[in-house]
């Protein structure tokens, strides 16, 4: 378990009139090398519990387990920014971050907060760059001068030029074009699958969660309500009904097939194998 | 920066609260002269029960005030450490080494320190009571008197209202953005000259771009509901002077009265 998480509390403004509970007794394993979502409603916390893993939010109450570090209620941590290092956190609107001249600059910021020398933090800066597909013609351009989407790419760049292990980011892709959001999904995909980077990712958006992680969070008011494999979690119907989840409109479309008398026994996965799947039952039935 | 309490409303039911915005005002006006008079132990006692009294009337906590009175613990060290060095009057409190401390010097701090207490209190007792909307239209009314030699009420009143309406905001904004920079390793509170500036700049610049957008964006709004400056408007909330209002109006007045008083005897 890289990372790990018990009976964490937290409370914003102890002590004043505007006390607000936003976590309450969390417990929660993250596996390495996993991508799972956190799915749950506005306001219920998910923004909070991510801030806890870089350790920009201390713990009211509980502790964190994350590799081989250990932030503990009421003590004082110890190495903060070697953490931020290693969990790189992509903010809710990543792009009001930017603020150097140049997007190279910018993105090679981050590194060199790290004591990473120039060269290294230039080379690095657009490795990420090009990851995220952000052309060489862009580099010297002002990031300010950018649209949204770019704005958000690079923002995003500049967190995974500092090569953390743990990549986390909230909702990454709320304000995207659906072709941006596909572009950056892909992204997440192949830093997990091919980069081995541990990835959390919280998000509104049932379709990714059902098409690209392998395990899901769900938080309610501030507690865990379910954590499951995707895999599992679409299958227990109704209860995701009573979480008011809608589930992802392939499963919804499956459903549907089934109740009108199509025998969908295989497990399709995507649009293009469920279409070869009901052309084959149309055909039989023809 | 979360913890900030000076000027909050916090959101309650009391007598204060319902009280019209332009009598807590003249109120408060009335009690901050009275603290301005040299009244001795005795007056500052008094007025600090007579400030107490609404302070318990207006639901408050004394450890909301105790908080925003904390940042001016520095200051008040600071400036107790210059009476030290110059005051020379009183008696000696006692010696360090060859240096002579005088009661006067402590005195002087501390009478400044139960001033400032005072005003904290005076002014808390209104921000915290009055919504910043009829705190605006409660500046604004009073200041109508003065539209004759010019002075453009209703666009202060604007500019005020606007002004308290985007700092929780621009609170809000800097905050989000130091965590978004120290997700990036910045590091706010410690590091050398060239880091310090650095940090400063990565949130310095943000900010402003965030700014200059909101007020853009407030702007267009503004225009598109079809706001002119200048031009008459009409009100949706009117305010009404009430028995309590006066009750408030003429105490605060008597206070002040008092404390001239009260100056001259002593
Ligand atoms: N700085 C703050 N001070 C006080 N309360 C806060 C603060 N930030 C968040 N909260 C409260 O904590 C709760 C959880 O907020 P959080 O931002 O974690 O929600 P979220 O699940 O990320 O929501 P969203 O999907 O809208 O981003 C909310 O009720 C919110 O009002
Ligand atoms: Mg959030």
């Amino acid at each position: 378990m890289s990372i790990s998480i018990q009976h964490l509390s937290y409370i914003y403004s102890p002590g004043t009139p505007y006390e607000h509970k936003a976590l309450d007794d969390v417990n929660l394993q993250i596996e390495e090398g996993k991508m799972t979502a956190i799915i749950g409603h506005t306001g219920s916390g998910k923004s909070t519990l991510v801030q806890h893993l870089n350790g920009l939010l201390l713990p009211s109450e509980g502790k964190i387990h994350i590799f081989d570090r250990e932030i503990i209620a009421k003590q004082k941590p110890k190495n903060l920014k070697s953490l931020r290092g290693e969990v790189g956190l992509v903010f809710q609107f990543p792009e009001y971050q930017l603020f150097e001249e140049t997007v190279l600059k910018d993105v090679s910021f981050g590194p060199k907060n790290f004591n990473v020398d120039e060269e290294t933090a230039i080379s690095r800066a657009k490795e990420a760059l090009a990851l995220v597909g952000i052309g060489e013609e862009y580099y010297e351009r002002s990031p300010l001068e950018l649209s949204g989407g770019q704005k958000r790419r690079v923002a995003i760049a500049g967190i995974l030029a500092m090569n953390p292990r743990v990549l986390v980011l909230d909702e990454p892709t709320a304000g995207l074009d659906p072709s941006g959001t596909r572009k950056m999904m892909e992204l997440f995909k192949t830093l997990n699958k091919e980069h081995a980077k541990t990835i959390l990712l919280v998000t509104h958006d049932m379709e990714q969660v059902y098409g690209y992680c392998d395990d899901v969070i769900v938080i309610k008011q501030g507690k865990i309500s379910t954590q499951a494999k995707v895999s599992e979690f679409f299958d227990e119907g109704n209860e995701i009904e009573e979480m008011n989840i809608l589930p992802p409109a392939l499963l919804r479309m499956k459903k549907m097939l089934r109740e009108v008398g199509f025998k969908l026994d295989e497990e399709a996965k995507d649009i293009q194998s469920l279409a070869k799947e009901i052309a084959k039952q149309v055909k039989k039935h023809g | 920066m979360g913890n900030i309490t000076l000027g909050r409303y916090i959101p309650m039911d009391s007598p204060i609260h319902r009280c019209d915005p332009r009598g807590k005002i003249m109120a408060m006006l009335f009690v901050l002269i009275a603290v301005f008079f040299p009244v001795g132990w005795i007056g500052y006692g008094i007025l600090f029960c007579l400030i107490s009294f609404t302070i318990v009337l207006a639901k408050l906590k004394f450890n909301f005030i105790w908080r925003s009175m904390k940042p001016m613990l520095f200051m008040l060290c600071f400036l107790l450490v210059i009476n030290i060095l110059v005051v020379k009057t009183g008696t000696v409190l006692f010696t360090i080494g060859d240096f002579e401390i005088y009661s006067d010097a402590v005195l002087n701090t501390l009478y400044i320190a139960v001033r400032l207490l005072l005003m904290i209190m005076v002014t808390t007792c209104l921000t915290a009571t009055t919504k910043p909307l009829e705190m605006t239209l409660g500046i604004e009314d009073l200041l109508k008197p003065f539209r004759k030699i010019g002075v453009p009420a209703h666009e202060i009143a604007m500019l005020i209202s606007i002004a308290l309406r985007f700092i929780p905001d621009l609170i809000e904004e800097t905050q989000r953005i130091m965590k978004a920079q120290e997700s990036r390793g910045v590091d706010m509170k410690e590091g050398k000259l060239k880091e310090k500036i650095m940090a400063i700049l990565s949130l310095i610049v943000p900010l402003f771009v965030s700014a200059f957008q909101r007020a853009e964006d407030l702007a267009n709004a503004m225009e598109a509901r079809g706001y002119v400056p200048g031009e008459k408007r009409t009100r949706y909330k009117v305010l009404h002077m009430q028995m309590r209002d006066y009750i408030l109006l003429g105490a605060s007045f008597l206070t002040l009265v008092g404390m001239i008083v009260l100056s001259r005897v002593i």
